[in-house]
């Protein structure tokens, strides 16, 4: 594991955390990238299929998930800054809270998720919902292992494993959460709101 | 990190962070509403862009590396939602 002494100044060679997740990221927005851009080509062919079905969705729910994982993310911008300062105890509660919000997440999706299958749709009901089912459980299964992650790092800080100076994995447990956050700023406008 | 550098590494941090819930009620707003058309898909889109911007340069701390980090989290954005645009375009022709 690599020491950091980096102040908030300096340009850094490489990204927070393990040079190894931002490959796993990289490789992980590609992933997502592609699944967008299909979804907008077949939209193009099923314009007023994927409009009416569009309009099923529940919105507030994509919205209030989209604030939940923003706030999540912020937290673990304090749960890094918290190490920089050598507060393992601090940084642990911040990701404590991170994952939290993360469990919230994933309470609303399965919500609208029950919510459409008890409507009796599924992957086979049309090609919107195909991708809508696909694109988010897809989603949903990444904040899941976000949150194994997380917790992993949560106990290790809470053991004292991280210090001021050697917290890579606490930058790098933030980069993937980050990632996770990003692809949905990306998903909810997509397929809940542009028509 | 001391006292001082916290504060310089969390406050723009924080003013990002109600910056996206702000831009993230917009977008709500705009899809509560029923809004629709190309004006409206390029607004929601393009604040979709600036907000993940703000996630990579802020959150993930890009803004403080090499350029060619940032480059590559801005060139498969600007490729996805330029792509969705023409999509869209191409769906009204």
């Amino acid at each position: 594991m690599t020491t950091d002494t980096t102040t908030p100044d300096e340009i850094l060679a490489t990204p927070p955390g393990d040079l190894a997740i931002w490959f796993f990221i990289f490789a992980e927005l590609l992933a997502f990238g592609v699944f967008f851009v299909a979804y907008a080509f077949a939209r193009a062919r099923h314009v007023a299929l994927f409009n009416e079905s569009q309009q099923q969705l529940d919105i507030t729910s994509g919205a209030i998930n989209t604030l939940v994982l923003i706030t999540s993310s912020y937290f673990m911008v304090r749960a890094v800054a918290a190490i920089k300062q050598g507060l393992s105890r601090e940084c642990a509660r911040w990701i404590v809270a991170a994952i939290g919000l993360g469990g919230v997440f994933l309470a609303i999706k399965l919500a609208e998720f029950h919510d459409k299958f008890s409507a009796g749709i599924s992957l086979s009901t049309n090609t919107f919902y195909m991708f809508y089912l696909s694109l988010t459980i897809f989603h949903f299964m990444h904040v899941i292992l976000g949150m194994v992650i997380l917790a992993a790092v949560m106990l290790k800080a809470k053991g004292g494993g991280y210090s001021a100076e050697n917290h890579t994995g606490v930058e790098t447990g933030a980069s993937y959460w980050h990632m996770v956050d990003l692809l949905w700023i990306i998903l909810f406008p997509l397929v809940y709101v542009i028509h | 990190m001391d006292t001082a550098q916290k504060r310089r590494f969390i406050r723009p941090c924080t003013f990002v962070w109600l910056l996206l819930m702000l831009l993230t009620v917009t977008t709500y707003l705009i899809g509560e509403a029923g809004l629709g058309g190309i004006a409206v898909m390029l607004a929601v889109l393009g604040t979709a862009v600036v907000k993940v911007q703000m996630v990579a340069n802020y959150f993930m701390g890009l803004r403080r590396t090499r350029w060619l980090w940032r480059g590559i989290v801005l060139g498969w954005l600007l490729l996805v939602t330029g792509l969705i645009t023409i999509a869209y375009l191409t769906a009204i022709k």
